[in-house]
């Protein structure tokens, strides 16, 4: 069974339509790039599934469960949506660390407050310390864990908000370009952490420019165009052979090492 | 007689000390209410299905009352303020809600600095938090913190670091402007200094002036500290 499954999902802003006739799903354990230009919708996509905006239709089902039907205000609840978006992590473009807080306290800070609301004991508090470090040290950052956000590099803090993303254990990763923010030296330490998830089968949702990273991490591809969908299937096929005119000329481009 | 005018004006300065921390310890939190209030964005209007104009949509009610009673604070001397807070019960209704005596008129001036510097520390608040990345906000939500959570544990320190400056300014003001409260006759250090000048001495007035440099000193002092306790973070 899918892990997520969305079906014509569709987000307005004002007259502007940003998102139509959305429609994907994704199994457990694969990894799916979205491809497109700026401004083709992929952003909004990964902030409608985190509830960061509300879509204007459509439905999003989780394990065959809806969490969100446009038509049926009763999914919209904010304290249900609360707990929904726990379904999903997200790791944004501009990283978004807690400045205040170490590594290991952005890593453990929410679960913590889970913890807490439901009057957790001394040991599980314990255990999420644990964890976090551990996490940590899966991102290569174990000696990092009593810095501060402006104490890391911006590819050690970006793998800090991966390592805090992961921390609720979520269903789906999802990644909003999560190296375009980094330099090129920079950029290649992000994406050997977002491979090794993808090799322990962490099912992912990736944005990204990186077409190469796409087409060897991801294992199936969505290309979008103004809002639409134009094309979606295997990664290696989207992307090395498309189908459709708009993604040629748009890959076309990359090839020519240009950027868009 | 050096004692003897030392000893006046530090009877002065507790009476403006006392203005000043019992605006401080309720104009701050108040002043937070305030900005919550001219940041509301509750619009009763603006899902109505009915063809309305378009500026009833956008109508903010509680922001628009709100800002309007900021803009009336800041926006007249401190010293009238203070005239109408005192007197204007007694002149309107032929009630003096303050009480007689030193006790009422303190009150009343208490009262008045409260409001006046509510409105001044909200602009504060509001400048503090909207200058608080949006993402801060965004990146708790997906973490599933509450937004009491989100403003607790994330916001408020970010928002404290940025305000320390700006509030330091204004609470330096706030010792100086303890002197407007002569004007109701309060015994503050500027009456003292006044009283002596009527019976012909000159020197007690610029005396005063040593009592606010020391006050105001240990204040900066104080800043600095909290500045560098805030400096871990960037």
């Amino acid at each position: 069974m899918a892990v997520l499954e969305v079906q014509h999902l569709e987000k307005r802003f004002g007259a502007t339509r940003v998102l139509e006739d959305i429609g994907f799903s994704l199994e457990k354990g694969r990894a799916l790039a979205i491809l497109g230009s700026s401004g083709s919708g992929k952003t909004t996509l990964l902030r409608c599934l985190n509830f960061l905006e509300t879509p204007n239709g459509g439905r999003i089902l989780v394990n065959g469960n809806c969490i969100f039907d446009a038509a049926d205000p009763a999914t919209q609840r904010e304290n249900e949506v609360r707990k929904k978006r726990l379904h999903f992590g997200m790791v944004f473009q501009a990283f978004h660390l807690f400045p205040q807080y170490t590594a290991l306290e952005n890593v453990t800070l929410a679960a913590t407050l889970l913890a807490q609301e439901r009057g957790a004991s001394r040991d599980e508090l314990a255990a999420i310390r644990d964890e976090g470090l551990e996490l940590l040290r899966t991102m290569g950052l174990a000696d990092r864990a009593q810095h501060y956000p402006h104490q890391l590099s911006g590819g050690q803090q970006q793998r800090v908000a991966i390592a805090r993303a992961l921390s609720l254990k979520p269903d789906i990763l999802c990644f909003d370009e999560p190296t375009s923010a980094l330099d090129p030296e920079l950029t290649g330490e992000v994406l050997r952490v977002i491979r090794s998830l993808a090799e322990r089968e962490t099912t992912m949702i990736i944005v990204t420019h990186e077409m190469a990273f796409a087409r060897d991490v991801a294992d199936e591809a969505i290309f979008m165009d103004g809002g639409r969908i134009v094309e979606q299937g295997a990664a290696r096929q989207v992307i090395e052979d498309p189908q459709n005119e708009r993604t040629r000329r748009f890959l076309a481009r990359y090839a020519a090492g240009g950027s868009d | 007689m050096f004692w003897t005018v030392t000893l006046s004006l530090l009877e002065g300065t507790a009476a403006a000390a006392e203005l000043f921390f019992l605006t401080l310890i309720f104009a701050l939190p108040l002043g937070l209410v305030v900005s919550f209030g001219s940041m509301s964005k509750w619009a009763p209007f603006a899902r109505m299905k009915a063809n309305i104009p378009a500026w009833l949509r956008t109508f903010r009610p509680v922001s628009l009352v709100v800002r309007t009673v900021v803009w009336v604070f800041r926006g007249t001397p401190l010293m009238l303020q203070l005239l109408i807070i005192y007197y204007g019960p007694g002149l309107l209704w032929n009630n003096n809600v303050w009480g007689s005596g030193t006790g009422g008129r303190m009150f009343a001036a208490v009262v008045a600095f409260i409001l006046n510097y509510a409105c001044y520390f909200s602009e504060i608040y509001r400048g503090g938090i909207e200058s608080v990345p949006r993402g801060q906000y965004e990146a708790g939500l997906v973490l599933g913190m509450t937004r009491r959570q989100i403003f607790f544990r994330v916001t408020l320190l970010q928002m404290i670091k940025r305000i320390v400056p700006p509030m330091s300014n204004e609470i330096i003001t706030l010792v100086k402007d303890t002197s407007l409260a002569r004007i109701i006759a309060v015994t503050e250090i500027i009456k003292v200094g006044e009283n002596f000048m009527r019976k012909g001495m000159i020197w007690p007035l610029f005396y005063t002036g040593v009592f606010y440099l020391v006050f105001v000193g240990v204040l900066t002092l104080l800043f600095g500290w909290i500045e560098k306790k805030l400096d871990y973070f960037k």
